[in-house]
């Protein structure tokens, strides 16, 4: 639980040498998940491991927080046809650089829970999607499924059972929409990221048209931990209604930036003074970001007594994301912050969609122009008012993650922006 | 019957059809406006416009019954978001509010066209689709009073030559992708594509590629603003300048159904007409460009050859003499006569009974197919328009090598309105000897080795039908005037915007756009009068009102019914068009 996260063992990314080599990994209990589901399937039905993961309730890491045994239960039953799972490694919210550690430091922990989930939802193809700039990553990744493939982890006749799973790794080409769920089934299929429609949702209609599932990448990784464990100790670890261990990603003014492995439900303040060594140069906190760049901010005063789980998070009104904490100290200027914030989401929005296409761009620029010492005071209404209009009214939830920074950002930090449009060259207004 | 109800009223609708919301909303004759949707295609519910409040009844999950409120009404689940009702499928007791009667609604959408005239450049002044631009009407009926953007709006291409017939400029886009679901969807050359990210995307070719797509105009009708424009036509007139006059395309034996665009008796553009029977609401590049013929390179006065191989123009009296004294001198055993499958069914059907009367054979014609021209969808072997319509009249159907031995064999040779010369059917010299008269439209190499060429009116001159190969026959109507028609007595012709909302002037004021020539039952009534035949129709109805009593295939069809059917398919035989 929170109070003893001190002394909390790693799970996810151990100590432990040389671990993204197979046999390091084997020697380690590795795969054992894998082995303990296929020799024993009287036990491990398919049925049976997806109510275990579902028990265990892990809370997809890739921002929504959805329960991944629930999604994977949505797989219509099987027609004899492809059915694919679509593993997310296409991390590229600003704050957000997690799944990284595990390619390069535990690659097989991700490699055997893909290939849990894929037995329980009778997969036949993963494809991994990684993001295009991680291109040393992909390398990493790849050598740990040639591996597995020469073990038999991978392939034909897993483990001499009549289970065949291929792996298959593709990297984008820059794009954070790519990142959301459909547009990847887009990208996969060698077509231009745009998010489809839903419904159809991705377990009825997904890659190709057929059934998919899509995880994010440190999601799949704890799926070994339930199977070797329990679900019961996996609700154990952290907050109840949240648990497990989490890559808090944490970056910004803070002495030790860097990825740290801890159970969900530590206090945000411990997690920044403690775990990252303080704010940088002995500073004052001002502001945090606690999920990446598309969660709402918050003020230094809003944080006593807040955990990083959904519950407290969204008691003050935030949200876990993919917890990547962004750390700003008492000098960060917040009317840069949310521009530079804008303009990612006006670079990255892939334009299908006109709310998000023009509202994106429209965003930017009027706070460029705060920015620029040129706003007035009408403009902080027209960006809630912009906002309001382009949330809930499109394809994806791009815009609503282009939204929400903008309209908590200006609420709680209104006193910085209305200071910076009264001393504009259009100061009355 | 499942019902659903609209802005409060009910609706029954037909499972079956396993309909969208806005289409069925579009077919109550309600409107909903949208940019990106188009019934012939897949629907992307990108451009958001159509978005409405959609709501479902509470049902109790143990009696299937509906949950009712304290006034006895039905309990309705509203759904979080508006929803796009484009992409919404009917549901049994679906409650549904639009702009009509929601104010939210109307504001949502007044807020999305906001959005997309952020960055539209707003140059109806010298904008082409201006008049018939669905941006532009939805702005004026849904859209907000003024902009509040006051930032820079993005810069993009301008004037870029997609291809030999299409112009895209960039940033008048809306990126509804019509265009570029037209291309993988219906011509499936997938040409285009849209690059680029967010606000910077547009549509265009893979890099060197063109957009030579021979469908490629119909992305400029379909595109809902004024970014992909007809090089061909643009600057040319304005929409409002214009009449649009119902016709069908002459190009090739589909008959796609068209508008004839004129102004002053010119024909300026042509564009698709909607007919699922025929061609949905598409038409090849090609039927396009054929406005050309109509107005350059016409037949205009008879001419006849006096010395040698000039020919001079000559009056119409001289003519008709000239055409009477030849018929006089020659038996009618030496007389051959040519009808054409290039002709209306009506203008063969003059052309053919005027000269049985006097005793000359039956015409026979040549279909003229190129074989592999055609892609089986709109684009056809068959070059003409009415091959099917000379064999329903019983012409006699003939080979190449048939015409040229009749030729060979004839005194005097009478050809309608078929370039047998161009074509390849004769030669030049074929006709050296035989009296050659031509009935043509426009000049051409057969025209140019006739004795004698009477000039009759085109398919934007006249009311004739037309056969096509599928054996729908449908018809033309008067879309320019000639020297001798006179539109306010023709009520046929249509009225321009100017002359309904009743000013003083005559969109058609120029005499030079008008051509002297007649149409060829008229021309045949004057001969006939010179003869002393028993020949006389005030009107193409007339001809065809004694076909479709006289023809088996044609029995009960008439102008009325084609109008109001949009063509009327006949119980013909389906006959391989062979070249």
């Amino acid at each position: 639980m929170a109070q003893d996260w001190k002394s909390f063992e790693p799970l996810l990314i151990p100590d432990i040498p040389n671990l993204e080599k197979i046999d390091v990994y084997e020697e380690n209990g590795g795969y054992d998940a894998l082995k303990k589901i296929l020799n024993d399937r009287d036990t491990w039905s398919r049925k049976s491991v997806i109510e275990e993961v579902k028990q265990a309730n892990i809370r997809g890491r890739g921002g929504a927080g959805f329960n991944a045994g629930l999604k994977w239960s949505f797989m219509p039953d099987p027609d004899g046809g492809a059915r694919y799972l679509a593993a997310n490694g296409d991390e590229s919210e600003p704050g957000t650089f997690k799944d990284r550690k595990i390619f390069e430091f535990n690659p097989h922990l991700f490699i055997e829970g893909s290939l849990i989930a894929s037995y329980a939802m009778t997969v036949d193809t993963i494809y991994v999607y990684i993001r295009g700039e991680y291109l040393s990553w992909v390398d990493m990744l790849q050598e740990a499924v040639d591996e597995a493939y020469e073990r038999g982890y991978l392939g034909e006749n897993i483990l001499g059972t009549d289970v065949s799973i291929d792996m298959e790794l593709t990297y984008g080409a820059g794009a954070y929409i790519c990142g959301e769920e459909t547009a990847m089934l887009e990208s996969l299929e060698g077509k231009r990221g745009y998010p489809r429609t839903k419904p159809p949702f991705p377990a009825q209609n997904g890659l190709w048209g057929r059934p998919t599932t899509i995880n994010n990448i440190e999601t799949l990784a704890n799926v070994p931990l339930v199977i070797n464990n329990g679900a019961d100790w996996y609700g154990d670890i952290g907050a109840e209604e949240h648990p497990g261990p989490v890559l808090y990603g944490i970056s910004g003014h803070v002495n030790q930036p860097g990825v740290y492995e801890y159970p969900t439900g530590i206090p945000v303040l411990d997690l920044i003074n403690d775990v990252a060594g303080g704010i940088r140069g002995g500073k004052d906190l001002k502001a945090i970001i606690p999920g990446g760049s598309s969660t709402p901010p918050l003020r230094a005063d809003q944080l006593d007594g807040v955990t990083m789980n959904s519950d407290s998070l969204k008691d003050v009104g935030s949200m876990m994301g993919t917890a990547g904490l962004v750390v700003m100290d008492e000098d960060t200027d917040m009317v840069d912050v949310l521009w530079r914030i804008a303009h990612f989401y006006h670079h990255e929005s892939c334009g299908q969609c006109t709310p998000c296409r023009d509202g994106t761009g429209w965003l930017e620029k009027v706070l460029k122009k705060i920015k620029d010492g040129e706003g007035e005071m009408k403009d902080l209404d027209l960006l809630l008012d912009v906002g309001n209009q382009m949330e809930g009214r499109t394809i994806c939830a791009l815009a609503d993650a282009a939204v929400w920074p903008v309209r908590h950002t200006i609420n709680r930090f209104r006193d910085e922006f209305e200071e910076r449009c009264k001393k504009s060259v259009h100061a009355v207004a | 019957m499942p019902e659903v109800f609209i802005d409060g009223t009910r609706y029954e609708y037909d499972e079956e059809k396993d309909e969208m919301l806005l289409q069925f909303i579009l077919d109550q004759g309600l409107e909903v406006p949208f940019f990106c949707y188009h019934p012939s295609m897949s629907i992307p519910a990108n451009c958001r416009q159509c978005m409405v409040k959609v709501g479902t009844p509470v049902k109790d999950q143990e009696t299937e019954e509906y949950e009712l409120d304290e006034d006895g009404e039905r309990k309705i689940r509203w759904f979080p978001k508006f929803q796009t009702s484009c992409s919404t499928r009917l549901q049994d007791g679906m409650v549904v509010l639009t702009q009509e009667s929601s104010e939210e609604v109307a504001r949502a959408q007044k807020d999305n066209l906001e959005f997309i005239l952020v960055n539209h450049p707003l140059d109806c002044p010298i904008c082409d689709q201006a008049g018939e631009c669905p941006l532009q009407i939805q702005t004026y009926k849904y859209g907000p009073e003024g902009s509040r953007f006051e930032v820079k709006k993005v810069h993009k291409p301008k004037h870029v030559d997609l291809g030999p017939r299409v112009t895209l400029d960039a940033e008048r886009c809306i990126n509804c992708t019509r265009c570029v679901r037209f291309t993988e969807e219906i011509s499936e050359t997938h040409q285009l594509t849209i690059v680029q990210r967010g606000d910077d995307n547009y549509p265009t070719t893979a890099p060197g590629e063109e957009f030579d797509d021979p469908y490629s105009l119909n992305t400029v009708d379909i595109c809902p603003v004024g970014a992909l424009t007809s090089t061909d036509f643009r600057f040319k007139a304005r929409v409002w300048e214009m009449n649009q006059t119902p016709s069908i395309d002459i190009t090739n034996g589909k008959g796609c159904n068209i508008d004839l665009w004129t102004r002053d008796n010119e024909v300026l553009r042509i564009t698709p007409r909607q007919n699922e029977e025929v061609n949905d609401y598409w038409m090849p590049d090609e039927g396009r460009e054929a406005y050309e013929q109509f107005n350059e390179n016409r037949v205009d006065r008879p001419s006849i050859k006096l010395d040698g191989d000039n020919q001079s123009n000559t009056s119409w009296n001289n003519a008709i003499e000239t055409f009477a004294e030849v018929l006089e001198a020659n038996d009618p055993s030496d007389i051959t006569i040519i009808g054409s499958p290039h002709a209306s069914v009506e203008e063969n059907y003059a052309f053919n009974k005027f000269f049985n009367l006097l005793g000359v054979r039956n015409a026979k014609f040549t279909p003229h197919v190129i074989p592999g021209a055609g892609d089986g969808f709109l684009i056809t072997d068959d070059q003409a328009p009415n091959t099917n319509g000379c064999r329903v009249i019983n012409l006699d159907e003939a080979e190449d090598a048939s015409i040229q031995s009749t030729v060979a064999a004839a005194k005097v040779v009478i050809i309608l309105s078929d370039n047998l010369v161009g074509r390849e059917v004769l030669s030049t010299s074929d006709l050296d000897n035989p009296y050659t008269i031509s009935l043509a439209t426009n000049h051409s190499k057969t025209t140019k080795a006739s004795d004698l060429v009477i000039p009759i009116t085109c398919v934007a001159e006249h009311a004739a039908s037309y056969v096509n190969i599928d054996g729908r026959i449908q018809r033309s109507y008067p879309a320019k005037e000639t020297k001798y028609t006179n539109r306010r007595l023709n009520l046929e012709m249509s009225e321009g915007r100017l002359d309904r909302f009743g000013t003083n002037f005559d969109n058609w004021v120029s005499e030079e756009n008008k051509v002297d020539c007649l149409p060829v039952w008229d021309f045949l009534n004057k001969l006939g009068d010179r003869l002393g035949l028993d020949f006389k129709y005030d009107h193409s109805r007339e001809v065809f009102a004694e076909l479709s009593s006289s023809i088996d295939e044609l029995q009960g069809i008439s102008y009325e019914r084609m109008d109001e059917e949009n063509g009327v398919q006949l119980p013909i035989e389906q006959k391989e068009v062979k070249a």
